[in-house]
């Protein structure tokens, strides 16, 4: 599995991409930038807004390198995030699109998932449905309310008629099943 | 502390989702790098996000990664990168540099050794030109003496061709054994002329006389020089009608009246 490769390699990956290399950075956009992408396409939603973003994203990877803290939690990680935020804070800067991916979160995931089978038949993704499709619907539906959409516990708790408690403790069953998912 | 507790409360779960509040977010991050346990979690919800990111994976346009590449700043491979750096901005002039010199400098030695061809065939050229003018000037020389000789020869022919000429060989006596000479006398024109073939040379204030014997006594009949010199011919400028014999004496330059005949040097009768 591809990430587990670059598990080994990551701390000297790291050193080289500190130095600026070129080849280093090449390896990392052509070992990440999928990931990144679909994480950024389903946040926004919008391929050309997706990819400014994921443009943007790897050049605040670049330009940040020194404020990653490996003791932290791994590169990868802090990528997700950086993506993630940056996402999200383009989505935040216009509340309308946001209200927007709001109402039709379902619908779009939906595009979304279409889109990346039809156009992507990569074997690494295969796995989604069966993964997802184990996931409980109302788990599912919370880890991406709160992971590609941006949502805080309380705005999910909004969206979704829920107390706030509901919506923390469905978080961690929702990760701790994902997690569960994963290690079989 | 309880870290079971801890891990159990979902605070872990918000953390990796991105749902806490900055306080929340440093208290994780603390503890999780005091407890190995908060940290495994930490460490294992991480890789089932982004196991769960990957799931997602979408290829984007290849369009991105070329932009990317023009947009940010690498270095290049090594280590000295700022010390190499200016190296390229030199090189790529000093060959310009050395071009522009090696083409000056042989359009230099071109042209020095042009203006030293040219030089040389200047100085050929001259050269050829003295020696021409000398061989021109000795040719002109040349030509003017045999012009001259050519003169000379013809007078001489045409004194000889004349009629009533008469040639008598003159021979030196015992004072001067090697004399020998041509006295030429024309009956009618009356003309004498001497070519001297060999007689001994005579000081400056010296010259030989002919005399023609008419009737027992001597008659001036003109100086002559010992050398002929350019002439073949030396036309004495005395005419003389009659004659018994010739004879040649040494007198002082110009002739004298009567002969010295202690200087007599040769004799030679006319028969008729």
């Amino acid at each position: 599995m591809k990430r587990q490769s670059s598990l080994v390699s990551e701390s000297a990956l790291l050193e080289k991409l500190v130095q600026r290399d070129q080849k280093a950075f090449q390896w990392l956009y052509d070992q990440y930038s999928p990931a990144l992408y679909g994480v950024v396409l389903r946040i926004v939603r919008e391929e050309e807004h997706a990819q400014d973003i994921l443009q943007d994203v790897f050049i605040k990877i670049w330009k940040n390198l020194d404020a990653y803290d490996a003791n932290k939690g791994r590169l990868f990680t802090w990528m997700l995030n950086v993506a993630r935020n940056t996402a999200i804070d383009s989505l935040r800067s216009n509340k309308t699109q946001l209200s927007n991916a709001i109402r039709t979160d379902e619908e779009n995931v939906h595009i979304v998932d279409q889109q990346h089978n039809t156009e992507q038949p990569n074997p690494d993704h295969i796995g989604i449905k069966e993964v997802v499709d184990k996931l409980r619907p109302e788990r599912k539906q919370l880890i991406d309310l709160v992971y590609f959409g941006g949502y805080t516990h309380e705005e999910a708790a909004e969206e979704l008629k829920l107390p706030l408690g509901t919506v923390k403790t469905r978080v961690r069953a929702a990760l701790q099943e994902l997690k569960e998912l994963f290690k079989l | 502390m309880n870290v079971t507790e801890y891990i159990a409360s979902g605070i872990l779960e918000s953390y990796v989702m991105g749902v806490v509040s900055d306080q929340e977010r440093r208290e994780v991050e603390c503890l999780s790098s005091v407890y190995p346990e908060i940290r495994q979690e930490l460490d294992q919800l991480s890789s089932t996000l982004e196991s769960y990111a990957l799931l997602h994976s979408i290829e984007p346009p290849v369009s991105i990664k070329t932009k990317l590449l023009e947009q940010l700043t690498f270095d290049e491979p090594g280590k000295q990168e700022t010390i190499i750096r200016p190296m390229p901005v030199d090189i790529p002039s000093s060959p310009t540099y050395r071009i522009t010199w090696i083409v000056a400098a042989s359009v230099g030695l071109l042209l020095l050794v042009f203006s030293f061809f040219l030089f040389s065939q200047l100085r050929t050229n001259q050269k050829t030109l003295a020696s021409t003018r000398n061989v021109n000037q000795s040719l002109q020389s040349q030509l003017r003496q045999l012009r001259e000789n050519q003169l000379q020869s013809d007078q001489t022919l045409a004194l000889l061709r004349q009629p009533g000429l008469r040639t008598f060989a003159l021979h030196g006596n015992e004072k001067a054994p090697q004399g020998n000479m041509l006295l030429f006398w024309n009956t009618q024109t009356h003309q004498v002329a001497v070519q001297v073939h060999s007689l001994p040379p005579l000081p400056a204030d010296k010259q030989y006389q002919l005399w023609s014997m008419v009737d027992g006594k001597p008659v001036d009949a003109g100086v002559f020089n010992a050398t002929n010199e350019n002439q073949l011919v030396q036309r004495l400028n005395r005419s003389v009608t009659r004659a018994d014999a010739f004879a040649v004496t040494i007198e002082k330059r110009g002739g004298s009246p009567t002969p010295t005949l202690s200087t007599l040097l040769a004799i030679e009768p006319v028969k008729s």
